[in-house]
């Protein structure tokens, strides 16, 4: 296997579960040096760290909300100090909640915006700084078929998502001058994640309609997330990239 | 062994994917609690520390009571034997004695694993005794999963997938008297089962009239009554230790379960009198084995029943009833001012609220993957819905989905029952402003 990622420092947020772990994994196995955040769960946490270590090299964990400024602010201080510096940053904490828009109230939509939008603003500009030094570096944004196809979505999910095609579009022609790369990955339904919810006749009808046939497995997304953010794909910024089985 | 803390934290995925993944989705779509990890003080805990106040009534002496939990420590710690191959079962022989003098009138116990169970055995004790064919149920019945309680249920997503139905089963119109009257002539019914209160029916209690008619009418024509008390016995409703005590004639049968193993062991019991039990399989040896289950007697769930009884005081039973009381007259104070309020009904910490449905289309489930709801109700789920996130956890009436139940832990603090009254009053108010 070509080692995409070797040497290279890594940061997923949201890591320790779903297509997060799959992707800490997968970058562990391409050689790159990772760091994970998590939120709540100690104990997945530790498993996703032995996982991590059992695919490559040993994660640096850390805990908080990546809403929580402060927080985010040390983990890149923290990280840029074990490893020298940041390649890679994974935007993929998410958080969703299923809700008709009558019963939204507006602390749901705050707390869903919060993680799912200002999160990626407050980890993008915290490690930009040093990418911008460096002169290089990528970043990905986890995006979601939710903002456009097919299934109906929380409206507050659906426009954090779709929020996150304009973030990428943006700053990635606000920083490309530095080198550095901006993309958004949107996956379909996965084996993991928003499909666990999802009754079985959606899911039906989902399947029906993907020429594939068939759910995501994290793997695949993860190995094109992996490609993503390599030195394999250096023209490529501003792109989203759909990986929903051909919907 | 496995770690609890792996089980609790992994467990509730693994029952999604390999028990009932329909179940869990439903769960978590409407919005229920689900990941509760802990218990103390009879309340439930989340993984985030949120409280949750369970009012399935299944735990009446809240969740893991320390009394029950006690007595089941010190019976395993103990070296009882746990079952009994002769099946002479000294934990179920002290069981049946007690029950029976808290009851009074009865003198016969059955122990199965669930109310199910129970009045299975109650059908085929009828059957056994009387030879006769046919079984009777109410309209908007419930009895349970195995075949003979769904036949004596209604049309509906918990009896339909099963047809055809034990042979023999049918149904009488709920409260009317007349085709009770009607259904019980030909004196060929080997039994009718009735719940003095239905719960998933919507919290309908038997009328006293055709409780009058149901009482000298099954004595005259010779037919088994049998009173499922499996919701409303063990002080649920406040009056006495039965729901039945105060009827015309006692029962023939009754039907136990639920919080009868103190919310901690599976156990029911079919109470009767001896003589019946003794008409219906004193034969010989053998018919007195006829009906049996191989754990229904197994010691462990006697002695948690053991501790329940020891609970199940009148001073507590007495409590129930009086802020049963006080709560369905809060309810019905508070949601006067709600046009979807209908009614509070109910006796002690038995009680549905009745409501209307809001007239306005986007208050819907369509979103949460309920499209197929036919005809049912929302506000009883949309109500629901927001009460889980309050902390209490209310449950749609099965069979009605414009009430919704509570069923709360006996020894509930007065003032969260009282802000129970005012979370509800709010939720209408919140529900009919968005219509």
């Amino acid at each position: 296997m070509t080692r995409l990622l070797e040497g290279k420092r890594c940061i997923v947020t949201g890591g320790t579960r779903g297509l997060g772990l799959a992707m800490c994994v997968a970058f562990a196995r391409h050689g790159a040096r990772v760091a994970l955040t998590y939120h709540k769960d100690d104990a997945n946490a530790e498993d996703a760290k032995r996982a991590v270590t059992a695919a490559g090299n040993e994660p640096l964990v850390f805990k908080g909300s990546v809403a929580d400024s402060a927080h985010v602010k040390s983990t890149v201080a923290a990280v840029v100090s074990a490893f020298g510096g940041i390649d890679v940053l994974v935007n993929n904490a998410a958080i969703t909640q299923v809700l008709p828009i009558s019963l939204l109230e507006e602390s749901d939509w705050d707390e869903l915006m919060d993680v799912n939008v200002k999160g990626v603003y407050l980890y993008s500009r915290a490690v930009l700084r040093h990418m911008i030094r460096a002169k290089q570096g990528s970043i990905l944004n986890i995006g979601n078929f939710a903002s456009e196809r097919i299934i109906e979505s929380p409206i507050h999910y659906a426009a954090s998502k779709s929020a996150l095609r304009g973030l990428t579009e943006a700053l990635a022609r606000e920083v490309g001058r530095y080198a550095i790369r901006v993309n958004l990955l949107a996956p379909g339904l996965a084996e993991v994640g928003m499909a666990q919810g999802l009754p079985q006749h959606r899911q039906k009808e989902y399947l029906d309609k993907c020429p594939l046939g068939r759910l995501a497995r994290p793997g695949e997304i993860a190995e094109m997330a992996a490609f993503l953010v390599s030195d394999s794909n250096t023209f490529m910024t501003g792109a989203k990239v759909v990986l929903d089985g051909g919907l | 062994m496995d770690s609890y803390d792996d089980i609790l934290r992994r467990g509730f995925d693994e029952y999604r994917e390999f028990v009932n993944p329909l179940i869990a989705q439903r769960a978590a779509l409407a919005g229920e609690p689900i990941k509760l990890v802990r218990a103390e003080g009879g309340v439930l805990y989340d993984e985030h520390g949120h409280a949750v106040e369970d009012f399935h009534g299944t735990q009446a002496f809240g969740h893991r009571n320390p009394y029950i939990a006690d007595a089941i420590r010190r019976y395993l710690d103990s070296d009882a034997p746990s079952w009994y191959p002769a099946r002479v079962n000294p934990f179920a022989g002290r069981l049946a004695k007690r029950l029976c003098e808290r009851a009074g009138h009865y003198d016969n116990a059955f122990f199965a694993c669930t109310g199910s169970d129970a009045v299975e055995a109650a059908l085929k004790l009828a059957r056994a005794l009387t030879k006769r064919p046919r079984l009777l149920g109410l309209e908007g019945a419930y009895h349970g999963c195995t075949f003979g309680s769904v036949s004596l249920m209604t049309k509906g997503y918990l009896r339909d997938p099963f047809a055809p139905f034990v042979e023999g089963a049918e149904h009488v119109p709920f409260g009317d008297v007349d085709a009770l009257a009607k259904a019980l002539a030909p004196g060929d019914v080997a039994a009718i089962v009735v719940e003095p209160i239905q719960g998933e029916g919507g919290v309908r209690e038997l009328p006293a009239p055709f409780v009058e008619a149901l009482c000298e009418l099954t004595e005259k024509h010779g037919t088994l009554l049998v009173a499922d008390e499996v919701q409303t016995a063990l002080g649920r409703t406040g009056r006495g230790f039965l729901a039945t005590a105060s009827w015309p004639r006692r029962p023939d049968v009754v039907l136990l379960a639920k919080h009868l193993g103190g919310g901690i062991t599976p156990i029911s019991a079919m109470l009767t009198k001896r003589e019946t039990f003794l008409r219906a399989y004193g034969d010989h040896f053998a018919s007195g084995e006829s009906h049996n289950t191989t754990m229904g007697f197994n010691a462990l769930s006697c002695v948690a029943a053991l501790a329940a009884l020891d609970l199940l005081t009148d001073e507590r039973i007495e409590r129930v009833g009086r802020l049963g009381a006080k709560l369905k007259k809060g309810l019905s104070d508070t949601l006067a001012r709600s046009p979807l309020f209908r009614e509070a009904r109910g006796a002690g910490f038995m009680q549905g609220v009745a409501l209307n449905s809001p007239d306005h289309p986007w208050l819907s489930f369509e979103h949460f993957g309920f499209e197929d709801l036919g005809q049912k109700s929302i506000i009883s789920p949309l109500v629901c819905h927001r009460l889980y996130r309050r902390g209490f956890f209310c449950f749609t009436c099965g069979h009605d989905w414009s009430l919704f139940r509570l069923q709360p832990r006996f020894d509930i603090p007065e003032e969260k029952l009282d802000a129970f009254v005012v979370a509800v009053g709010e939720e209408l108010d919140y529900i009919e402003g968005l219509g």
